[in-house]
């Protein structure tokens, strides 16, 4: 999920400097809570969810404040986990997936319902699906539906290519033999080498025999982007001459209502982390009848159907959106919230003095502002300081020199003293792999096997190796010498005189933050190795093209909050020629070693395979990595069922209010493991109908 | 006077259009696009969003596709809008100031989004600009009959000190009084008689400040001319003199500001805005450039422009009727 540009002007500097001399005058440590607190009456939660929602539809919004509203208001197939955000059932009570990894049968249950109380049926879905990835909703989200069967060629617009014989040409027929051929997304890549088996799997249909059936080519429906294809390609340029082309349409993506309850699904390749991105908001179930209706505007208050929790009953752009129960429901008997009334806000010294005040319940994610975090932080039963899918680190310009060469590049990382950095940042946790440690506990496990392996040579423990990539001075400096630019002793410092700093900039998007980091690595590569480097900040639509074009020279602010819970969304940044890690490196055999990766059936040996390829993105120091994020918000202990889950994503029906004092949250450190009876038999529950099949 | 007033108008439109074209311009100078953000989308999507609002095509046949729905012309056959000023004549379609739907929030037009959110932003304005007034011109006007006394430099310090302590720095001391440490009223968010008290004081306080000034200063060169001297002379009462004679002259320095102000005033203030958490047009404004949302840019500099061209013509107009030696051909 992109993260949001944080426009800050001046304003929230002076903001912020306010702010530290108010909150000076106000610590009161001798209250147990922060501010007014008194559970609300009305069963109603007062939440600030961001910026104001660029659209009520969710195949459209991309945001994470538009991610919780879509929360309220629509339900998918899979929901996250409150607390570990893995995907729980939804609509979907159970599902099957084939043997090869590439088939899925949800089994949806039948008491579904919108809230204008149509039934929620698996053509629903079908429906959704196919909206979602038409090229004519340009949904900026599509490209995560791409692993569907046909969903990139219907979606960018792409022809079958029909012989005279009436057969289609197949894409297997035209396989190359190496990666070469890129495509922009790791679910578009099929080398075609791999025929997927013919299955025997949940009602035989005539879709499923289809759809199982060799790859078809696929070229651009576009005259003159498909002549710009063939040109590179004259064995396939004679192959398509003279056919007719067939455009792909809704009908041929990999999606089937088998019958009203029983949804089908069939991907390219096997995708394990596929399961993880349907509780995403692409994949939330939208009524037809309401959108064939209303047009454009079927999101407003008096046109909308929904098919979550939630009802939307008043929207007032700017200043509130309230959402109420839904009735109709499904699972209505246990949602606990009356009304959630959302404020879209970014201005975190209000957001402060509105939770103070009482008048807000709970905040999301990176909210509380540095200058007030000693003072908020003391509340021990409101501030939340997890690990988040989340990290901060430099991209770097590998392919322009000096920083082409792998020392100067390692020796820059080795420079930078992170638990210094992290303790300056106050909340986040010094990085030095490049998926955030902490987060995914078996990859974590696999990731330390594999590197200690590749260790073993250089007769390191992975626990040496890794600290010793947090920071070492000595070694920087010996690195910069070995790369031609000799650091030397000068005074009590040190210089580097001949390394070229007109080649690099540091750059980074206009925000207190980045500019506070950008200083402080800045004083540690002038501390450590004697080299000052301009640092220059950028407004942040104009440093988008900017960095992901890799105009920049030496170093950018770079920083990814993963799309679904598991580390391929991280390695994905690597993959493609035309990668989101702006570092400009592209490589064919890592692309190759994730696509075997997510091949790969067994769960332990794929995460191994993956670690393998983070430990070479590691080796060739790519990028500079720094921190994993922490949550940093802060919620009232009457709220419960709301956890500082990795993505701050909450699933609303498990939240309430609670009344009773003696019962509210203590201790948000401990949060995620103490048990709310509650919400533990609300997940047993939905989850007793998952089935291992 | 008449066609001067006429001549100023038929000025705006002109201008207006200059100024659309000039930010139209800029706009498209401006690296980045409203659809961009942390994750670099596929080609195909990027295509699929070009063409759906109709980028793909050349650059003059955008711009005059923009300026065609702003200004007034008949409406296609097959066009469904209801955006913008619409009317028919002899059986025709006329429609005008389309400025189309704005690309950053999802069916929702620009007309609609100023609609929506200038009123508070009014509000805020109207009640700042007469609570500005009532506490300005009195403080000015009681420290020009007393000058050098307690009254006046007590005033005249008060006015300093709010001149100088910047609307950021007030706002949130309010709010930590009476919200944070009294809890008496909201910190921020409109809802309620009492939530606008604070925003409408903090942004009161500079110009009341300013406007004191300017009527003490004003009233004292009044009060020392020939004319007082003679209206005095004639034997009026002291009230007379000062209401029907000094007031008015006095009053043409803080006309020439508060003419422009109460435009800046209406038109909504960021700072104010983002403290308060008030849904007014002056943060949308920014936040329509942050978000490189060209329909609403334009539609908000439209709507400004003209907004302050007029304020500045009625201005002009209302010195005539200050001061008797100004009149207008």
């Amino acid at each position: 999920m992109a993260q949001i540009g944080l426009n800050q002007t001046r304003l929230g500097i002076a903001l912020l400097a306010v702010s530290l001399f108010l909150s000076g005058c106000t610590s009161s440590a001798s209250n147990r809570y922060w501010g007014k607190t008194a559970a609300p009456t009305d069963n109603v939660l007062r939440y600030i969810t961001g910026s104001e929602p660029e659209s009520l539809d969710p195949a459209f919004g991309t945001g994470q404040p538009e991610a919780r509203i879509y929360m309220a208001l629509y339900e998918g197939l899979l929901e996250y986990h409150p607390k570990t955000m893995e995907p729980i059932p939804a609509i979907a009570e159970n599902w099957e997936i084939s043997a090869d990894g590439t088939e899925y049968l949800f089994h949806l249950r039948k008491n579904a319902k919108f809230s204008n109380g149509e039934p929620i049926t698996a053509k629903d879905f079908v429906y959704t699906f196919r909206r979602a990835l038409s090229p004519e909703l340009a949904s900026r989200n599509a490209n995560l539906g791409y692993y569907i069967k046909y969903a990139e060629a219907y979606n960018s617009g792409g022809s079958f290519v029909k012989g005279a014989d009436g057969q289609f040409l197949l894409k297997k027929d035209f396989a190359k033999t190496d990666d070469s051929q890129a495509s922009d997304t790791p679910a578009g890549k099929t080398d075609g080498k791999v025929e997927n088996a013919p299955t025997n799997f949940g009602t035989p249909t005539e879709f499923q025999k289809n759809i199982n059936a060799p790859d078809r080519l696929t070229v651009k429906s576009d005259e003159k982007e498909r002549a710009k294809d063939l040109a590179a390609d004259p064995q396939l340029k004679a192959a398509v001459e003279g056919k007719e082309l067939v455009p792909v349409k809704a009908e041929d993506l990999g999606v089937e209502a088998v019958d009203d309850d029983t949804l089908r699904l069939k991907l390219y390749q096997s995708a394990p982390y596929f399961i993880q991105l349907l509780p995403h908001q692409l994949f939330r179930v939208v009524n037809r009848s309401a959108i064939e209706k209303s047009g454009k505007d079927w999101q407003r208050v008096e046109n909308i159907v929904t098919s979550g929790a939630f009802n939307l009953t008043e929207h007032y752009p700017y200043d509130k959106l309230v959402v109420v129960k839904n009735e109709n429901y499904w699972d209505a008997a246990n949602v606990h919230l009356d009304s959630i009334e959302f404020y879209p806000l970014e201005e975190l010294t209000t957001m402060m003095n509105l939770y103070k005040s009482g008048r807000v319940d709970a905040l999301y994610n990176h909210t509380v502002p540095a200058a007030w975090l000693d003072e908020v932080r003391q509340f021990k039963d409101e501030y939340m300081d997890h690990p988040e899918v989340a990290n901060e680190y430099y991209s770097l310009s590998v392919k322009k020199p000096p920083m082409d060469n792998l020392k100067v590049r390692q020796a820059f990382s080795l420079a930078i003293d992170r638990f210094a950095l992290a303790k300056f940042r106050k909340t986040p946790k010094p990085l030095s792999n490049f998926t955030p440690d902490g987060i995914f506990p078996k990859y974590d496990e696999a990731r330390k096997k594999v590197f200690g392996e590749k260790l073993k040579a250089e007769n390191v423990t992975v626990e040496e190796w890794s600290k010793g990539r947090l920071f070492d001075a000595e070694k920087a400096r010996k690195l910069m010498t070995e790369a031609g630019f000799p650091v030397t002793k000068s005074g009590s410092g040190w210089s580097c005189p001949t390394f070229p700093v007109d080649k690099v900039t540091l750059s980074y998007n206009t925000a207190e933050s980045n500019k506070a980091v950008a200083e402080f690595n800045q004083a540690q590569w002038k501390q450590n190795l004697g080299i000052t480097i301009p640092i220059k900040n950028m407004e942040w639509k104009t440093f988008l093209p900017f960095r992901s074009g890799v105009e920049y020279q030496g170093f950018t602010r770079n920083a990814w909050v993963g799309d679904y819970m598991d580390p391929f969304t991280f390695l994905n940044l690597f993959y493609s020629p035309s990668n989101d890690g702006a570092t400009g490196w592209w490589e064919p055999k890592y692309d190759a070693l994730l696509n075997s990766a997510n091949r790969e059936l067994d769960s332990q040996k794929r995460l191994e395979m993956l670690a393998t390829a983070e430990f070479q993105v590691l080796q060739e120091q790519l990028v500079i990595p720094l921190v994993t994020q922490a949550t940093n918000w802060i919620k009232k202990p009457y709220v419960k069922g709301m956890y500082p889950n990795p993505g701050t994503l909450h699933a609303w029906k498990f939240v309430y209010i609670e009344p009773d004092a003696n019962k509210w949250d203590a201790n948000a450190d401990n949060i995620m493991s103490d048990s709310d009876a509650q919400v533990d038999e609300q997940i047993k529950r939905l989850t007793a109908t998952m089935t291992q099949k | 006077m008449l066609s001067y007033i006429i001549r100023r108008l038929l000025l705006v439109i002109p201008m207006a259009l200059l100024v659309i074209t000039l930010t139209w311009i800029l706009i498209r100078i401006a690296p980045g696009s409203f659809y961009s953000s942390e994750k670099k989308l596929p080609p195909a999507v990027e295509a699929n969003i070009k063409k759906k609002y109709g980028l793909d095509k050349p650059v003059w046949q955008q711009y005059l596709r923009v300026m065609g729905n702003i200004t007034c012309r008949t409406k296609d056959a097959d066009e469904t809008t209801t955006n913008g000023l619409q009317f028919g004549v002899a059986g025709t379609n006329f429609k005008c100031f389309d400025f189309g739907d704005s690309l950053k929030y999802e069916g929702q037009s620009v007309n609609e989004i100023i609609r929506r959110h200038f009123p508070y932003s009014a509000t805020i304005g109207i009640l700042a600009y007469i609570l500005a007034l009532i506490v300005g011109l009195s403080a000015g006007i009681i420290a020009a009959l007393k000058q050098n006394s307690a009254t006046d430099y007590g005033s005249m310090s008060l006015a300093m000190l709010g001149l100088s302590v910047p609307n950021f720095v007030l706002g949130p001391i309010l709010v930590l009084i009476f919200s944070l440490w009294l809890y008496w009223l909201p910190p921020a968010r409109v809802g309620g008689a009492s939530s606008y008290v604070l925003p409408v004081i903090t942004l009161a306080a500079i110009y009341a400040a300013y406007i004191a000034r300017l009527t003490r200063a004003g009233m004292l060169e009044v009060l020392r001319s020939d004319y007082i001297r003679t209206a005095r002379a004639k034997g009026l009462s002291e009230w007379k003199v000062l209401m029907k004679h000094a007031v008015r002259g006095g009053l043409i320095p803080v006309v020439s500001f508060t003419g422009p102000a109460l435009a800046a005033l209406l038109a909504g203030t960021v700072v104010i805005e983002k403290v308060f958490a008030i849904p007014g047009l002056g943060n949308i404004f920014i936040q329509s450039v942050f978000n490189r949302d060209e329909p609403l840019t334009l539609g908000i500099v439209a709507f400004l422009s003209i907004l302050i061209m007029i304020f500045n013509l009625l201005v002009d107009i209302s010195y005539a009727f200050l001061d008797p030696r100004i009149r207008y051909e």
